[in-house]
């Protein structure tokens, strides 16, 4: 087998943080070759390295035996290297035609001419296609199609897909696969991103684990199992920070009861409880509609109005088409995502936790008093150890702990029954870590119903009392965090 | 971080476009005669005053992380009905109440549009401004100055009196921004609407009313250029409802954006407003002594509009993440 790709100690970091480690690759000609791994494991960054989307910091790629000079995802489109992404870059108001000769037109562009042009291009690639439909109006399968057709007319070698079946129906995926087929017939070589373990030992040729930003293992995909596979995504040394859970609590009081829950694709029929002094974890991975539920459940989105299935908290059905009264009633929910809608960054941290009380309309005075916002500060920072250069500092400008640390204790401020952690220790310094870890630990010993949403499996195992898993839109699964093992629960998060 | 620089914290947009206030003031005063005569002063706050109640109508809209680019044909629509009313018979009180109505309406109008409808301000007002005036005009209005007439002395009596020698435009004024900064500062509402413009997304994750707290901006905003109006058309002794082809919304953006209400929300407040009517006074009414034309004077508040928004830039850097907010 001849190499037409190849990675030499391809190194990258961002903000001193090593994304791809000295990684080394080969992709032959002609081979389908599957890219795995957890969320963070480096597999995008690594494909995007590929592509030249990023300039590598180290090591070199290999194209067809010569080094590559990365200068760009459109000079490697040119020299046959092409990149599908999971949000196309394809132009929704123009047709089908027009997005295969973008960029390529002549001085005079007749309409009739490229649709001829395209029309008879499509066929011999026996896509079924009709170049004169406007791209908006395509399914996702049909849109990745023309994405393909694009690549392969400008002679792409090879084509990498990021997550391509992520989006797609059952049926959308086995035309996809026939797609993937007929491209490695015409001697295309391959790459492509998936989450799904069935799909990438069917599929492909080849397999590589990637895991922490290394490469952990490449091998033939007839000579794979799924439970291989998953130890290799899952096997680092568990666990230097965490130690797992050697006792969990009992269950107290049924606080939340969902049962059936939909909300349009991203969360499907899902059903699960929570119940009061306990820290239930939910593990999943990116796309398994793990943040949406929690989102339903806080009144940031609204489930289906038809066959929404129902949810019940604290013994009465309840649907909230805000968060307000939610938060009102006790419910909670901590962001994964700080920064877009956790905290003022405006605002100092005083104002920060001021504004959790004054939402929850838990003030003493009916108007802002700025000394119940300084001794409301001092009692908080004291608290969770908010550390800080002078109180007046802005949000913005504290650490990724301190950050966080606000945004909880902003929401520990409304005086929740139920509260939800979505990645509580993401962008967080290590001492943080722990810090964030014994509080939540706390509130559930205190009585609090506790849902910790995170996919870093050893965070789960050493929080968790029950340990749920959420897959493709619902939960699938539901463990006890001292007899199932990291590999049980990966494999229930991938299958 | 500038701000972590104490020298740089004292140079704020507010502190600069006072001390620019001043400057200008001392600069026109050295300058050009009869400039520092009190009935000139005067003339200075009174010609502020309507624009800054506009502006501080705009200013609570734009802290909201909103614009209002109808308040010009809000002021002028409803305070040319109210006078239409009176010409027509109708009793001070019933006009007064049935255009307070339709003030409000109209702040619903917008608010429902933007909240509800999630059309975005800038296209729901400038859509709602050109609707308002056109219908009213064509439809209700036959001429384009309508005075107060004769039978409605309270209002005639209303422009020429006077509370410690002050017109009663400049009162309102005062009153105006006195009554929005205790709201502002001290009031749920008022700080919701800072959190609101700082974080939309995390100020309504976290229970705060966003959509009722915009309508009620819209409804404030509505009130204010009605009040703007009135004040307006008791000095005036009429409604020219020409004025909603002058320059004048684009100087109550002028006075809101130079007094440092950033344009991307939850910043700066009532002092910014009369920060900026002030500079924008002075400026103004040293150019018309000055006697330059229209064109001049236009020129002139470009520049330092563009001045003010490339400083705010640079005072007020913004992130990665508020850009791809938008900042309207």
């Amino acid at each position: 087998m001849t190499s037409i790709l190849q990675a030499r100690a391809l190194t990258k970091a961002f903000h001193g943080n090593v994304a791809v480690d000295a990684v080394d690759f080969d992709l032959h000609a002609g081979e389908v070759h599957a890219l795995l791994g957890e969320n963070g494991a480096g597999k995008s960054t690594f494909s995007k390295l590929l592509a030249g989307v990023y300039p590598p910091e180290g090591g070199e790629i290999l194209y067809l035996g010569k080094p590559l000079q990365a200068d760009g995802p459109a000079e490697m489109l040119r020299r046959g290297i092409a990149m599908v992404y999971q949000e196309t870059s394809l132009v929704p108001s123009m047709t089908v035609a027009q997005n295969l000769f973008l960029g390529h037109e002549k001085a005079f562009n007749r309409l009739r001419g490229i649709t001829i042009a395209a029309q008879q291009f499509l066929q011999s690639l026996n896509f079924t296609v009709d170049p004169t439909a406007l791209v908006s109006s395509l399914g996702a399968a049909k849109r990745q199609m023309v994405e393909i057709a694009r690549a392969v007319r400008l002679n792409a070698k090879v084509i990498i897909f990021d997550e391509p079946t992520a989006t797609l129906t059952p049926e959308e995926r086995r035309h996809f696969f026939s797609l993937i087929n007929r491209l490695r017939s015409r001697g295309v070589a391959i790459i492509f991103i998936t989450h799904a373990l069935e799909e990438a030992l069917q599929m492909s040729d080849r397999i590589t684990v990637m895991r922490d930003g290394k490469r952990v293992l490449t091998e033939n995909a007839g000579d794979l199992t799924q439970g291989r596979i998953v130890q290799a995504m899952v096997g680092r040394e568990l666990e230097t920070e965490f130690s797992p859970r050697s006792e969990t609590r009992p269950a107290g009081k049924r606080v939340l009861s969902v049962e059936d829950v939909s909300m349009g694709t991203l969360v499907r029929n899902t059903s699960f409880s929570v119940f009061a002094g306990q820290v239930t974890g939910l593990f999943g991975l990116v796309g398994s509609g793990r943040t949406e539920t929690a989102k339903i459940i806080a009144g940031v989105f609204k489930r289906d109005f038809l066959r929404g299935g129902a949810i019940a908290y604290e013994g009465r059905p309840v649907r909230y088409a805000t968060p307000g009264p939610a938060v009102a009633d006790g419910i909670v929910y901590v962001t994964e995502d700080r920064k877009l809608e956790g905290f003022f960054e405006n605002m100092s941290i005083a104002e920060n936790l001021y504004a959790g009380l004054l939402a929850a309309g838990l003030n003493r005075f009916p108007f802002v008093s700025i000394a119940e916002m300084k001794s409301l500060a001092e009692v908080w920072t004291d608290k969770l150890a908010i550390r800080s250069i002078g109180g007046e500092a802005r949000v913005v400008e504290l650490s990724g702990g301190n950050q966080q640390k606000v945004v909880i204790g902003k929401a520990l401020i409304q005086k929740p029954r139920l509260i939800i952690f979505d990645e509580p220790t993401r962008g967080v310094d290590v001492g943080a870590v722990a810090e964030i870890h014994a509080l939540i630990q706390r509130l559930a010993d205190e009585g609090l119903a506790v849902v910790v949403i995170s996919s870093y499996l050893p965070e789960i195992l050493a929080l968790s009392d029950r340990i749920l898993v959420a897959r493709q839109g619902r939960v699938v699964e539901e463990f006890s965090p001292t007899d199932a093992s990291s590999e049980d629960i990966m494999y229930a998060a991938v299958h | 971080m500038p701000s972590n620089r104490p020298l740089l914290r004292i140079f704020t947009q507010e502190t600069i476009v006072l001390l620019m206030a001043v400057v200008l003031f001392a600069g026109f005063a050295v300058a050009l005669d009869g400039f520092t005569a009190p009935a000139n002063l005067l003339n200075i706050v009174r010609s502020v005053s309507v624009l800054g109640i506009l502006a501080a109508g705009m200013g609570i809209v734009v802290i909201g992380r909103g614009i209002d680019l109808s308040m010009v044909s809000i002021m002028v629509v409803t305070v040319a009905i109210q006078l239409q009313l009176l010409q027509a018979g109708w009793s001070l009180w019933s006009a007064t109440a049935i255009v307070a109505v339709i003030t409000v309406g109209l702040g619903l109008m917008n608010g429902f549009m933007v909240a509800y409808a999630g059309v975005s301000a800038l296209f729901a007002t400038l859509a709602s401004s050109a609707f308002v005036f056109g219908f009213v005009r064509s439809q209700i209005l036959t001429q384009d100055v309508i005075y107060i007439p004769e039978t409605a002395g309270s209002l005639l009596w209303l422009g020429k009196a006077r509370l410690f020698d002050l017109p009663l435009d400049v009162i309102v004024f005062l009153a105006v921004v006195l009554i929005a900064l205790v709201l502002l500062r001290w009031s749920r509402p008022g700080r919701f609407l800072y959190l609101m413009g700082d974080n939309f997304q995390a100020a309504r994750t976290m229970g705060i009313p966003v959509r009722p707290l915009i309508v009620a901006s819209f409804v404030a905003s509505a009130v204010l250029a009605w009040l703007a109006g009135i004040a307006s058309a008791v000095s005036l002794q009429s409604m020219n409802t020409r004025l909603v082809n002058s320059a004048l919304l684009y100087d109550v953006v002028l006075v809101v954006v130079i007094g440092g209400i950033g344009l991307s929300g939850g910043k700066g407040g009532m002092r910014n407003v009369v920060v900026g009517a002030l500079l924008i006074g002075i400026l103004l009414n040293g150019m018309t002594i000055l006697n330059l034309p229209n064109i001049h004077q236009n020129l002139i508040k470009a520049l330092i509009l563009l001045g003010a928004i490339i400083l705010d830039g640079q005072l007020n850097p913004r992130d990665e993440q508020t850009s791809q907010q938008g900042d309207i």
